[in-house]
């Protein structure tokens, strides 16, 4: 690194080209001394790069849209799929109509059922399988607001409440976690994929009943999974959280007598709790959240998949930072696409970036990870951490459509331009991807995330946008549309519920790459939250 | 070393340190299966792994089991010698083990470890030296399974060479229960392990931590050996073969060869089921799943297999036709599209249209079409379009690395075939999942990568392996490797490039000459050629013998065999296109072939083929090793093609 500090300290005194010119010896340099990737290859400067030949806009492609039309007249299939032209289509969402599983989770109180779950649904969600969680505490206290909103009747929720002694309350209990999973199986029925049942499920007959329930149902794979804890530390904060967060149950309490009543609860469980044992079922036991898992009868390639998650996740205190590259030469020049080297600007953010990190990051390992793409490398080149390239990481392929600008793409597509504003996600160009698909290929990428510690992502906006819709959980159709600015850093500190979130912008200028949905009334609403959820968000029916 | 997302310095990956997984279980409970599989896996990774088997040391050392005194597979009273003998043979084996770990990472140790004493000495002496060690237990208590595996695999192993067969079965059995009388099942907790209850029906998990040991859970949840068939084949001839971003759609030939793709699949798939003794659509056919990727050529190639499907729901049957379709004797079905729910996805019963030379073909086979994005072919970058000449004339550098290591070299911007690896591994794992019938419709990249997994071949064989258009490759997973055969039905146009002829045509041709290039004939002339035969020299007949070869021809192809003669205006189109021709530098124009995609097949063209087909790839009859690659296998006869011209 000692190279890269000379450069940054008489640099101001060039001009682009030299700087340019020594970014790319960095990146020899760099690439020499084996801090890229094996594969890492540098263009070498071409006087003369031959034209794109079938890019859009080129007469090319639209002489040969016509001549495609023609070809089907050879074809012997009797009705040939619709005609291909134009840059690009909508593609429709994978078929998982055939999936229909049920989780039910095992657990006692302040294990962390509700943090698993909720990881797994988002995990999922992401993947595009319709997935909800039906949380019987949630259910119990809509149900108990309801009350007390419209009949005057006010329940009490303590320790008492959840005592197997209290017949009455077991029965009140039992019903609701009945009627939880009624709404599952139905929910599933139109058209879920993967209904998860948030409750303590700790005996063996309250298993049973599930087990038996979901036998009349035709084509419901039901897994459990356990949650067991056997940290203090984990489960203190665990009741930290409960106690502080504000949870309803706890709303009339001073934080001493809801810490006591609390662990009250856990015990009246422990009394009578029973880990799963039975041979029969298909269950996952994770312990310490990932410390150690368990595994038995255990089908299927969704549930594989489950269980590889949950086996990679782990709770360590960490930090995920993504930034994207400095500004390029095609951002100040509103292209798409393309592999160009930062702007005099984006070199500046380049320099400037390790100070920042560096200043929040402190002592503890970082690790970088870059694209292939030259301006992300360029911006990581002078972070003194260890660095990895990722194919994976490379931004959404335009197609025909790279490094054009997107006044050019109106001007020569005008009815496909506005295809895709109207349903981005979905919108795949032709000879390159669709936001889905990035989502598909980045996968593997999300696997590593959570079991990684600190991380830094050099990325671009359409990576960055669909990680971040990762860890913040927001939905498919505003993804296009977060805002992931230039020469920000975008810092996210995973907790319990979501993710916490700062941003440092550098002020250093940049162009403002972002376009919001044309002719929406209401722009996409992409605020997280790290909130936990309390009560259910549809309306239930009050059983008197 | 095929996909490791990184390479160390100490040749460890995933900071997981160095592993022996001890297998445990009785003879015939697929540990072997499950040892290879794994091995091939965690080599596919980029893992160094190594199977240890003390079988094959066995006989490596002392020969087949008549050569062992009788005492020897009987665990009571053993006379001294023997005694003397077994410890030879597992310190040997151990040895194996120590010496691949001054360099390996994981090592399989594939032996019974049946008693607990003698394996808890084994995972303390390495654990002691800091290996991680994992039993990985196989129980099956499915007799079927072990039947069928002592009857397909262990008599016909050398041990047993000139027995008769149910002699065989029974001192194998023996050989069993014997060891049944000592067998401890894992249950100690002292040590992670893994218990894989009838290959793969279920599976038990204890302490296992790290994520190289998670993804060697994963992949275990994911095996099996039910029998199925995986077959792959390319897409048909696309208008645009030579560029990526195109997309382009399939040509007048790449429809043919879809629907003489759907007949052949089909009628392959009938024979095969009859010979596992199942009919298709009959009980016991769990249905054909395809797969393609979301290119266009990829999936309208799968599209007359929906058709076919559609076609039989409504209950229309298409007359018995030949095996090679044409346009004239192939009767129209009115069908409409809008009628197929989705095109990626559909499963229907249906009745094919019944062939009169294949009279195997059966009535209900149920067809599923998957699109893939991570299926896509490897992406050229920005040596898209371009002819070799180009690339190499704009790009040197590049070049000279390219053809150095067409395996590792990414070109600006585009993939290299380990960047495609590393994509394709979620679809391994689906591969492993799948357990009906797969044909896999793809491009020439995708499908030597994923054969290269099954087979086992390394990384830098994988650019070279031959995939020929209009070859049928049919791979049958075995106990313990997999079974590879090629069937060629198709001739058609778009089969490209006559034998060894890349490099041939570079010089011949027009298609090598790049923009510019003031080497050759010139491209004046080229468009001259051009012209003239849009002017009406390219009669439809020749259209039909050789296929849309390159760009120019194309193009006149299909105006001229296509589009009635009073709608053209071939003066202005033919113009056009040559002027296109010769500004753009487009190559293979006129009587030239199609470059095809050369950044995906470069290696194949010029590096000399590497055939897969025909033959077994096994580890544990008559081996072969072949240089390099740690792989055994066994030639078996030409089956493939034989069997197709009987």
């Amino acid at each position: 690194m000692a190279d890269s500090e000379t450069l940054h300290s008489d640099s101001n005194s060039r001009g682009i080209a030299a700087d340019l010119a020594r970014a790319a010896d960095a990146l020899e340099t760099m690439q020499a001394s084996g801090e890229l990737a094996p594969v890492v290859t540098v263009a070498p400067a071409s006087p003369n790069v031959p034209p794109a030949l079938f890019g859009a806009g080129g007469p090319m492609l639209k002489r040969f849209d016509e001549s495609t039309v023609a070809s089907r007249k050879g074809s012997t299939a009797p009705s040939p799929p619709p005609s291909v032209k134009g840059i690009g289509k909508k593609v429709a969402k994978p078929d998982y109509s055939e999936q229909k599983i049920v989780v039910a989770m095992v657990g006692l109180p302040a294990r962390g059922k509700s943090y698993l779950s909720n990881k797994l649904m988002i995990y999922l969600r992401w993947l595009e399988y319709d997935v909800k969680v039906f949380n019987v505490g949630q259910l119990r206290r809509t149900k108990a607001r309801q009350k007390a909103q419209k009949l005057g009747v006010k329940e009490n929720h303590n320790a008492e409440f959840f005592s197997h002694s209290n017949a009455q309350a077991t029965q009140s209990r039992d019903s609701l976690a009945e009627e939880s999973l009624e709404m599952l199986i139905k929910w599933l029925k139109e058209g879920g994929n993967v209904g998860i049942h948030d409750a303590t499920n700790s005996t063996k007959s309250r298993r049973a009943k599930i087990e038996a329930r979901l036998a009349k149902e035709k084509g419901m794979i039901l897994i459990f999974l356990e949650s067991l804890c056997d940290d203090p530390a984990v489960i203190a904060a665990n009741v930290e959280l409960k106690v502080s967060q504000g949870d309803p149950d706890y709303k009339d309490m001073s934080p001493d007598e809801a810490r006591k009543d609390f662990l009250r609860r856990i015990n009246e469980y422990e009394k009578v709790y029973e880990t799963i044992t039975e041979p029969h079922l298909s269950y996952l036991r994770i312990k310490n959240v990932g410390e150690e898992v368990t595994m038995s009868r255990i089908n299927g390639y969704l549930s594989s998949r489950i269980a590889f998650y949950l086996m990679n996740l782990h709770i360590r205190p960490r930090n995920i930072f993504f930034s994207r590259h400095g500004e390029s030469q095609y951002n100040v020049e509103g292209k798409i696409g393309g592999d160009s080297l930062l702007s005099l600007r984006g070199m500046q953010y380049a320099k400037a970036l390790p100070a920042l990190i560096t200043d929040n990051i402190g002592e503890k390992p970082l690790t970088v990870w870059t694209s292939t793409l030259k301006r992300t490398i360029q911006t990581a080149q002078y972070l003194p951490y260890t660095k990895l390239t990722w194919k994976s990481l490379d931004e959404l392929d335009a197609g025909v459509c790279d490094g054009m600008t997107y006044e050019e793409i109106e001007q020569a597509y005008p009815d496909d331009y506005a295809n895709r504003d109207e349903d981005k996600f979905n919108y795949r160009y032709r000879g390159g991807e669709s936001y889905r698909d990035v989502v598909v290929r980045l996968e593997p990428v999300i696997m590593e995330l959570e079991r990684q510690e600190n991380i830094l992502i050099i990325g671009h906006q359409a990576i960055l946008r669909c990680l971040y819709a990762y860890f913040h959980h927001l939905p498919q159709a505003d993804l296009p549309y977060i805002k992931i600015p230039l020469h920000t850093v975008i810092k996210l500190t995973p907790k319990a519920y979501g993710c916490d979130e700062e941003r440092y912008t550098l002020p250093i200028n940049a162009v403002d790459t972002h376009r919001p949905k044309p002719k929406a009334a209401k722009q996409p609403n992409v605020h997280p939250t790290t909130q936990r959820i309390y009560y259910v968000e549809e309306e239930v029916k009050t059983s008197a | 070393m095929v996909a490791p997302l990184y390479t160390t310095d100490s040749g460890l990956l995933f900071h997981a340190g160095k592993i022996l997984v001890v297998t445990i279980g009785l003879p015939a409970r697929g540990k072997t299966h499950i040892s290879r599989s794994l091995e091939r896996y965690l080599r596919w990774m980029g893992v160094k792994t190594q199977v240890v088997s003390l079988g094959d040391y066995r006989r490596k050392t002392l020969g087949g089991a008549q050569k062992l005194p009788a005492d020897y597979f009987h665990l009571g009273e053993k006379s001294p010698e023997t005694i003397a003998l077994r410890k030879k043979v597992s310190d040997g084996c151990e040895q194996q083990i120590w010496d691949f770990f001054k360099t390996g990472q994981v090592v399989i140790y594939d032996a019974n470890n049946g008693t607990r004493e003698a394996r808890q000495k084994l995972a303390e002496r390495f654990h002691k030296k800091g290996i991680h060690v994992i039993m990985l237990e196989s129980v099956c208590d499915n007799k079927e399974i072990i039947e069928a595996n002592i009857r397909s695999v262990k008599i016909s192993s050398p041990d047993y060479r000139g027995w008769d067969s149910d002699k065989a079965v029974q001192d194998y059995y023996t050989r069993i229960r014997d060891h049944e009388e000592y067998y401890d099942p894992v249950e100690e907790k002292d040590w992670p392990y893994i218990r894989i209850f009838n290959v793969g029906e279920r599976i038990m998990v204890n302490n296992i931590k790290g994520y190289l040991q998670s993804r060697i859970v994963f992949f275990l949840m994911n095996i099996h050996n039910t029998p199925r068939t995986i077959y792959f084949a390319r897409s048909g001839q696309s208008l645009i073969e030579h560029s990526y971003k195109a997309d382009s759609d399939l040509s007048p030939p790449g429809w043919e060869y879809a629907e003489r793709l759907k007949d052949f699949v089909l009628e392959r798939r009938a024979k095969n089921l009859a010979g596992r003794g199942v009919e298709m659509g009959g009980k016991g056919d769990s249905g054909l799943m395809i797969w393609t990727s979301t290119r266009r050529r990829a999936h309208h190639t799968a599209w007359p297999f929906l058709q076919a499907a559609a076609a039989s729901t409504s209950s229309m049957v298409t007359p018995a036709g030949s095996h090679l379709p044409t346009p004239g004797n192939a009767t129209p079905i009115n069908l409409n599209p809008s009628s197929i729910p989705t095109l990626t996805s559909l499963t229907i019963n249906t009745a094919v249209p019944h062939l009169t030379e294949a009279p195997m073909l059966p009535s209900k086979p149920r067809i599923k079409v998957i699109e893939k994005p991570q299926m896509s072919e490897i992406n050229p970058g920005i040596w898209d379009g371009l002819t070799p000449d180009q690339a190499r004339k704009y790009y040197p550098q590049d070049w000279e690395r390219f053809v150095r290591d067409p395996y590792a070299f990414r070109a600006p911007r585009a993939e290299s075939y380990h960047d495609l690896s590393v994509r394709l591994e979620p679809t391994l794992i689906e591969l492993e999942r799948e357990k009906q019938d797969l044909l896999i419709i793809g491009h020439a990249s995708v499908i030597r990568c994923l054969l290269a997994y099954l087979i086992g071949l390394p990384a830098s064989e994988i650019p070279a392996i031959e995939v020929a258009r209009g070859d049928l490759l049919e791979v049958t997973p075995a106990s313990y490797g997999v079974h590879c055969r090629a069937y060629h039905f198709w001739d058609g146009p778009g089969r490209v490039r006559d034998e060894g002829d890349f490099g041939k045509n570079k010089h011949e041709g027009v298609g090598g000459e790049g923009i510019g290039s003031g080497e050759g004939k010139g491209d004046g002339e080229k468009a001259q050629a051009v012209v003239e035969s849009m002017g009406g020299i390219v009669s439809e007949e020749r259209i039909k013998g050789e296929g849309l070869m390159g760009l120019g021809g194309m193009m006149g192809g299909i105006s001229l065999s296509t589009l009635p003669v009073e709608q053209q205006d071939s003066d202005s189109s033919s113009a056009g296109i040559s002027r296109l021709g010769v500004d753009m530098g487009v190559g293979g124009i006129g009587e030239q072939k199609d470059a095809n995609n050369f950044y995906e097949n470069y290696a194949e063209d010029t590096k000399g083929k590497r055939k897969v087909d025909s033959f077994f790839v096994g580890n544990n009859l008559g081996r072969m090793e072949v240089p390099g690659s740690g792989v055994m296998r066994t030639r078996e006869p030409e089956a493939g093609l034989s069997e197709l011209l009987s």
